[in-house]
């Protein structure tokens, strides 16, 4: 079966861009052009957990061979839009196509490899040796990578004679990144995988998932870490409340997020004529303490001192992951707020 | 096809591999053999012609066989699914239905050596002896009629949590196995439990061996309460199955 991504054990050619994948294989339905078609697409999809809406009219499309972050607090519908592009869970409404087909084919078919959440568990049959799984899970597929890079590339090679039972955190989410590779699939999903990992061993994940991507893979992997998103992915999605909220290259929305929080004392504070200042996107009154959520602080301090609000012990911080995500909220809308006159 | 063949030597194999299982699984019903075995005069005879030994072969052949089915599917399966493996199956190419059917199996095959090895030990010691063709079919019935237990052991698995299944397990092995007429024969108990007997599997179960062993023809009513249980029970994990399906697996 030819493929659009690059097989593991042969190199990239080095007259073509990884990125751009070569011919996709041709579908059984002979769809036109497959290789143009999104690799992942979500249009208006929209889940509910009983009362709660994890997902909220969720617009998505991943071009194929793109590496893709998506980033947001917890409970904003990152584990969800994983699950439900591998098919686990089946969204009340919208459409979602995988490589062109539904999750559940594309899983089916083999083309697809993840990494997912496992709570306290491993996520791994106890009982076992690691080359024990590890040999199982590639003869669940039809064209497997070869063992010997599978295990080279998780960097388990020591790890292989182990019991799965008998493995720490860390060497347990590696042996779930190799099951994760081992159908040597063209779309990758990695549901945190370097969550309760050490900065070292987060870096050593980093190479992995970037690897994934060099040899043309689709692979999304969730995180909250605004800094793996910018290091790894191409592109990043912000998502809150089972929205997209921001979209586009990391450094970009690594601008946006660094937001700063002004603090300060006054005794007369009229909350609409501070949510007027320049830069300013939320204003907090509480008291006589006011609490400024800024994208450019240092313009927002300018534009208080003109307002000639009477104001005291002012105090700069940097703003939390929350704070940074309600800033990312309003820039969707700030630009043509900002140019009228 | 070759997927599912893999998966199901793998999961056989773990579970013959699981020492500690197997030692429960069998230990019980051959210790209780022995123990009960010097109760009663052994040789009394305690339903139409069988006697108390022969008894308690077929009874702790069925108990051996719901210790194996309630372990091997419902504590394995929910400690499983708890730490993600059941999970990560889902996520390659292995239809979904096949982690039910391979359990279900497994289940099965740990079932025999266990019913073999109570026979084993009820003709070293316990000094019963029979013409081989009784053996064989004696042995390939008690097996069969397990699949309601290897039914009940897998819902129990999908449907119970982690923190329950041990309890749950335990809790209903002796409930089944003690009504069901496996420690004291069903015909000395007092009226209302006789009649709460036939209402479980189990005496079913031991009432085709003994019939076997007394030479009655296998009343249809067994066949039909066991066939019945795996039925309902089989429907349970299907509901279960499309309403987790339904709901997501997160």
């Amino acid at each position: 079966m030819a493929s659009a991504v690059h097989r593991f054990g042969e190199l990239p050619p080095v007259d073509a861009p990884a990125h751009l994948g070569r011919p996709a294989p041709e579908p059984p339905s002979g769809a036109p052009c497959p290789e143009r078609e999104p690799a992942l697409l979500f249009s208006g999809v929209t889940h509910y957990y009983g009362d709660h809406r994890a997902l909220d009219d969720l617009h998505l499309s991943v071009e194929r061979g793109q590496t893709l972050a998506l980033l947001g607090p917890n409970g904003a519908g990152k584990s969800t839009t994983i699950s439900v592009l591998l098919g686990l869970v089946h969204p009340r409404f919208g459409h979602v196509e995988v490589l062109g087909r539904s999750p559940r084919d594309a899983v089916g078919s083999g083309r697809v490899g993840a990494m997912l959440q496992t709570g306290s568990g491993t996520g791994l049959p106890p009982g076992v040796r690691v080359v024990d799984v590890m040999r199982l899970v590639r003869r669940l597929y039809a064209h497997p990578a070869p063992l010997d890079v599978v295990v080279e590339r998780a960097g388990i090679t020591t790890l292989l004679y182990r019991r799965t039972d008998h493995l720490s955190g860390g060497q347990a989410q590696r042996v779930r990144f190799a099951l994760a590779i081992a159908g040597d699939p063209e779309v990758v999903f990695l549901d945190e995988p370097t969550a309760a990992m050490d900065v070292e061993a987060r870096r050593a994940f980093w190479k992995m998932i970037r690897a994934l991507g060099d040899e043309g893979r689709t692979t999304v992997f969730a995180t909250h870490h605004l800094s793996e998103a910018d290091q790894v992915a191409d592109r990043v999605v912000v998502m809150h409340h089972g929205q997209v909220v921001a979209d586009g290259p990391g450094a970009t929305l690594k601008a946006a997020v660094a937001s700063r929080q002004v603090r300060f004392v006054a005794d007369r504070a009229d909350a609409l004529v501070l949510n007027a200042l320049e830069g300013v996107t939320d204003v907090q009154v509480r008291g006589t303490t006011v609490t400024l959520n800024c994208l450019d602080a240092d313009a927002s301090i300018r534009a208080l001192v003109r307002s000639g609000v009477d104001f005291r012990d002012l105090e700069v911080t940097g703003a939390g992951l929350e704070e940074a995500f309600l800033a990312l909220t309003s820039t969707a809308k700030r630009p043509e707020d900002e140019r009228q006159p | 096809m070759n997927a599912l063949v893999a998966f199901g030597r793998f999961e056989v194999g773990r579970l013959l591999r699981s020492w500690k299982f197997l030692v429960i699984t069998v230990g019980f019903p051959v210790l209780f053999y022995m123990l009960f075995l010097r109760d009663h005069s052994s040789g009394k005879i305690v339903y139409a012609g069988v006697t108390w030994r022969e008894y308690l072969m077929v009874s702790m052949c069925s108990f051996g066989a719901l210790i194996a089915a309630l372990n091997a599917g419902g504590s394995r399966v929910a400690l499983e699914r708890a730490g993600g493996w059941a999970r990560q199956l889902r996520v390659t190419p292995l239809p979904a239905w096949s982690y039910v059917a391979v359990k279900m199996t497994a289940s099965m095959l740990v079932v025999l050596p266990v019913v073999l090895l109570v026979e084993l030990v009820a003709a070293t010691f316990g000094g019963v002896s029979l013409p081989v063709g009784t053996w064989v079919g004696l042995s390939a019935l008690l097996w069969v009629t397990a699949l309601p237990f290897s039914t009940l052991g897998v819902l129990l698995g999908f449907a119970v949590s982690t923190e329950a299944v041990f309890p749950v397990v335990t809790g209903l092995l002796f409930v089944l196995a003690y009504f069901g007429g496996l420690f004291t024969p069903v015909s000395s108990m007092p009226g209302a439990l006789q009649v709460a007997a036939h209402l479980l599997p189990n005496f079913h179960h031991l009432s085709l061996g003994l019939e076997v062993l007394s030479g009655r023809t296998l009343a249809a009513s067994h066949w039909l309460v066991l066939a019945g249980y795996t039925v309902a029970l089989g429907g349970l994990i299907v509901w279960r199955h499309h309403v987790e399906e339904a709901r997501g697996v997160a």
